[in-house]
């Protein structure tokens, strides 16, 4: 009933968080738009995991002939959530260093690497 | 113990990083001692699988098995993370291990105490555990987790001055298109896990088979890739990024930009061997081209000495995009002038390691002494800083290709083998050259000819050591090229040109 | 031993030994010519002087951003062209990473 639902709707928040990136002006905002994409991408991995009436994917005490769902997607999204994490933090923290020199957020006046 | 070097070399440097905190805590020195030795070993254990690989073949190691030769699982399904480490994988630890073992003694005498000498070491070691774990991994999501891991220890060396506001301003541009290439190199590889339900290269590999789902991960991985190896139109991080890390960590952004460029080859190569259009080859190619000429016009107008060699520096990408990427348009027919192009990509990569590293510790150099990188006001420093002077000469002629040094040796295979696909592609590479050299006689001319200038004395043995052994490479590799082509880069472009049934029987075949 | 001292491109061969060869020939026949010279010129007097039609100068060197200033006058418009792509502004970068994306999709699918 759901087909290609969920690929569809982390392919539009994926393009959401590029969209951000690309039309908002304070960098706190681009580091939003960054999570967004993260966000897209992890939700992605996690439902590739889905088997239709699939049970969660733990031995004990799981019923005779039940099909699981996937077990890797999970980790490989739990890798990717901590990984999200360091690179959001690292961000912000050049944000609040850059903030702390230039005193504005605005990428339009964070130009002096140009040319 | 030497069974498992490939892991060592990856391991230690990562262990190493983080002890080195602690250990200095103790003292200094015994945080410089063992940086020194943890990049000795590393460098050794890369030697040690260099050497098997040349003599036995393919080298794959199977983490957390018992038997770290044992790929396939019961039921013939390779289901534990693997480094496969073949020729060409063993070429790039090579580079990077050469480059690890010049940078880090320079580093140690370049960076001040009190500017957390301590973090740059920890963040420079794990940056280099991640290019060897991008050089020798076997499997897609090991390959994003190390690209991840050397984002992130890339972005914090480049950011690292932050009493100045460059750095973190060009840490935070290069973090955000990193992680951008990584999370779409992370979206592609969901793709082909949700298709054939692995993730190992060596089996989705032998099962990719051009369906719709394999072209988007084709795309995604390559929209990614291109952006991390710095080709243009998406090469903005990197003049930033090389110009405002400290010297001697600049060696490593530059052995990490061509272990992506590795990372793009052994997907298109190996991964998708045969299900690629040729259009995927000449997208390469022109991009190759592009780069080449953008950062060669762009480095004419620097003023700032260490962004004048940064754009040298992508530039010299464009050359290695096109002679690997004429190999990838001729790869259905495989003629012989398409594995001359490719093994003269390759081995660029390994002349331009040694010549931008090399121009890359004379900026250091030079802004230890005068504290400035500005072209309009430094002059004359040949007098006071001759060995210094005669390292940029040597390297800005390796870099603009001039005989008799190693950068004419690797630009005459891509000319010759680009000629015969399309005789403009040789053209513009020969134009861009020339420009290049002139660039770079501006910068010599403006950096160290003129009247006397005075210089702070007591420039460290160190750095003459280091300069002096990628010198003594340049001149090597330049003179007697022949041996190095025929041991180490024919293997390597070999693995790439038609060692993919090598790579799929060594990690299927038993 | 062969192999190992040239390598073998498609056309033909590249030997830097055999160029150094005749490097040194040729650096022999420039002494002989330059030897041939006339010495009866005079050191350390205007004769050394750099000709700079006719004006005098204090210090007539010539700075590095003014080498090859005919060349980058001329290629002006480009040049400036070149640097005002490379804006500084992360979101233009991003953007042309969307640009590489959407090309790399039509080229492949």
């Amino acid at each position: 009933m759901i087909g290609n639902l969920p690929f569809v709707v982390c392919m539009i928040l994926v393009a959401l968080g590029l969209w951000t990136l690309i039309a908002k002006r304070n960098l706190v905002k681009l580091v939003i738009g960054m999570s967004l994409v993260t966000s897209g991408v992890n939700l992605f991995l996690v439902s590739l995991g889905y088997v239709r009436g699939g049970i969660p994917p733990i031995y004990t005490y799981a019923p005779a002939a039940a099909p699981m769902v996937l077990p890797t997607p999970q980790a490989l999204t739990l890798t990717s959530i901590v990984i999200g994490v360091a690179t959001t933090a690292l961000m912000l923290a050049f944000v609040v260093v850059i903030y702390r020199h230039k005193g504005t957020l605005d990428v339009r006046k964070i130009r002096d690497l140009r040319g | 113990m030497s069974v498992h070097a490939p892991i060592l070399a990856i391991a230690v440097p990562l262990l190493g990083g983080f002890a080195a905190p602690l250990l200095a805590r103790i003292h200094r020195k015994v945080r410089d001692l063992w940086v020194l030795l943890v990049v000795f070993f590393s460098g050794a254990c890369v030697g040690y699988v260099a050497a098997h690989i040349l003599s036995s073949g393919i080298w794959v190691y199977v983490l957390g098995a018992r038997n770290p030769q044992e790929t396939l699982a019961p039921g013939g399904f390779p289901i534990r993370i693997m480094l496969t480490v073949d020729a060409m994988s063993a070429f790039m630890g090579l580079i990077a291990g050469f480059l690890a073992l010049v940078a880090f003694p320079f580093a140690l005498k370049y960076i001040p105490e009190e500017e957390g000498k301590t973090l740059a070491l920890t963040l420079s070691l794990l940056l280099l555990a991640g290019i060897l774990g991008l050089a020798y991994t076997g499997d897609l999501f090991n390959f994003f987790v190390f690209l991840e891991v050397t984002s992130i220890a890339a972005c914090g060396i480049i950011g690292f001055r932050t009493w100045i506001s460059r750095a973190p301003e060009a840490a935070f541009k290069t973090m955000v298109l990193f992680s951008l290439s990584g999370l779409f190199f992370l979206l592609a590889s969901a793709f082909l896990y949700g298709e054939y339900g692995a993730l190992n290269l060596a089996y989705l590999s032998a099962q990719i088979k051009g369906t719709l789902v394999d072209k988007l991960a084709l795309a995604l991985f390559l929209a990614g890739l291109i952006m991390k190896v710095a080709a243009a139109p998406v090469h903005f991080w990197a003049p930033d990024a090389y110009g405002e890390a400290p010297a001697a960590k600049t060696l490593l952004l530059v052995v990490n930009t061509q272990v992506s460029l590795y990372g793009l080859w052994r997907v298109l190569f190996t991964l998708y061997g045969g299900a690629l259009s040729a259009g995927v080859g000449w997208l390469v190619t022109s991009l190759g081209l592009l780069t080449m000429v953008v950062a060669a016009f762009m480095a004419l107008v620097q003023v700032d000495l260490g962004r004048l060699v940064a754009y040298g520096a992508v530039s010299q990408i464009g050359y290695m995009m096109l002679g690997v990427g004429v190999g990838l348009v001729t790869l259905a027919g495989r003629p012989d002038y398409g594995f001359v192009a490719m093994k003269g990509g390759i081995f660029h990569m390994l002349n331009d390691a040694l010549t931008v590293g090399l121009l890359f510790l004379c900026v250091g150099a030079v802004e230890w002494t005068k504290g400035t990188r500005d072209l309009r006001e430094l002059g004359g420093l040949g007098h006071g800083l001759p060995g210094v002077a005669l390292c940029f000469l040597l390297a800005s002629l390796a870099l603009a290709g001039i005989p008799p040094l190693n950068g004419f040796a690797s630009k005459i295979l891509i000319y010759e083998g680009s000629f015969r696909l399309s005789p403009i592609l040789a053209a513009v590479a020969v134009l861009a050259s020339i420009l290049l050299l002139a660039v770079f006689a501006r910068a010599f001319h403006g950096a160290f000819l003129g009247p006397r200038a005075e210089v702070k004395e007591g420039l460290p043995w160190v750095f003459l050591l280091s300069m002096g052994a990628l010198a003594v490479g340049i001149l090597v590799l330049g003179l007697v090229p022949g041996f190095f082509v025929e041991e180490l880069v024919a293997p390597a472009a070999k693995a790439l040109w038609h060692g993919r049934a090598l790579y799929l029987a060594a990690v299927l075949g038993g | 031993m062969e192999e190992t001292l040239k390598i073998i491109t498609g056309q033909g061969f590249w030997s830097p030994l055999l160029w150094l060869a005749a490097a040194l020939g040729i650096l022999l026949l420039a002494f002989f010519l330059w030897s041939r010279g006339r010495r009866e010129y005079k050191r350390g007097t205007e004769q050394e002087l750099p000709f700079l039609s006719g004006e005098r100068a204090e210090d007539p060197r010539v700075g590095a951003s003014h080498l090859y200033w005919g060349f980058v006058e001329a290629l002006k418009p480009f040049l400036n062209g070149l640097r005002d792509w490379h804006s500084g502004v992360i979101t233009d970068y991003v953007g042309w990473f969307v640009v590489i994306l959407v090309v790399v999709l039509l080229l492949v699918l």
